[in-house]
């Protein structure tokens, strides 16, 4: 297993925790109010968001992998 | 329990400066994010524009970025952002070890990134040659946007490790804990513009 291989798979295994764990809190804080509430339910809609596109990313779903062989 | 009752310093008498100015600490707060922001977007935009208006991307004589490494640092960033969030909670919970703990793990989350973001940069400069100063317009708006978010998030990590001090000598009470508050929306703000720079860098 090559280093990237691992990266890889850190990426798609700490991806779907932390998707999880920023969809959940938002999940939880979905009811709450006031202008901060407000703010921390968007900024942890896009870093579940964010979790989401490096996990894609570790499954080569998204982005630049180099040719087989390269 | 309403803020007043709970406003109250380290000798528990009533902190009336606080509960007055509290709403308008958050507001300058929430303003100084957004000229951040408009900050990035400008470098963001003038990056795009630069992009599209050549022959191809990346420019001849330089390979596409590899993903694999800037994903897995994106989730140790990302990650961190989840353990500031639940910092700030256990805080509101009166949890404190488990906030200590949280907090803790975000500067270490942190450092990581910015030890990440140290290895990739010898390894563009040393092994491909992708400088800030000679690689052009890659190389400039590359270094330029993530050194910029990299300053960030080394300011951001000091700033932690300032409320962990603060913490420990009793500062912040349950009903008293702007700086926590600023801290962990700092924190998700540098984690989101790096959800924008690793789109744009390494997936489009």
């Amino acid at each position: 297993m090559n280093a990237a291989t691992i990266e890889r798979l850190g990426a798609v295994i700490a991806g779907i925790v932390v998707a999880v764990v920023a969809f959940y809190a938002l999940y939880k804080d979905w009811r709450a109010e006031g202008t901060e509430n407000q703010v921390f339910k968007l900024m942890l809609l896009l870093l579940g968001l964010g979790a989401v596109l490096a996990l894609l990313a570790g499954l080569n779903v998204v982005g630049f992998a180099p040719p087989k062989g390269a | 329990m309403s803020v007043a009752s709970l406003a109250r310093g380290a000798h528990g008498e009533l902190d009336q400066l606080y509960i007055e100015t509290r709403e308008l600490r958050l507001q300058g707060f929430l303003l100084f994010l957004v000229s951040d922001c408009v900050l990035f977007s400008s470098f963001i935009f003038a990056y795009l524009y630069l992009r599209n208006s050549g022959q191809g991307w990346p420019p001849p004589g330089i390979q596409r970025l590899d993903v694999a490494f800037a994903a897995w640092n994106s989730v140790v960033l990302f990650g961190s952002g989840a353990t500031m969030h639940y910092a700030l909670e256990n805080f509101k919970h009166g949890k404190w070890m488990a906030y200590m703990w949280f907090l803790l793990a975000t500067i270490v989350l942190g450092a990581g990134f910015l030890g990440g973001q140290a290895y990739e940069y010898n390894h563009l400069i040393y092994a491909e040659h992708v400088t800030w100063w000679g690689s052009g317009i890659f190389g400039a708006s590359f270094f330029t946007l993530t050194g910029m978010h990299g300053m960030h998030v080394f300011f951001g990590v000091c700033y932690l490790t300032v409320l962990v001090l603060q913490s420990s000598a009793g500062v912040y009470t349950r009903g008293k804990y702007f700086g926590i508050t600023a801290g962990t929306l700092y924190w998700h703000f540098v984690d989101v513009i790096w959800v924008v720079l690793f789109s744009i860098f390494y997936l489009l």
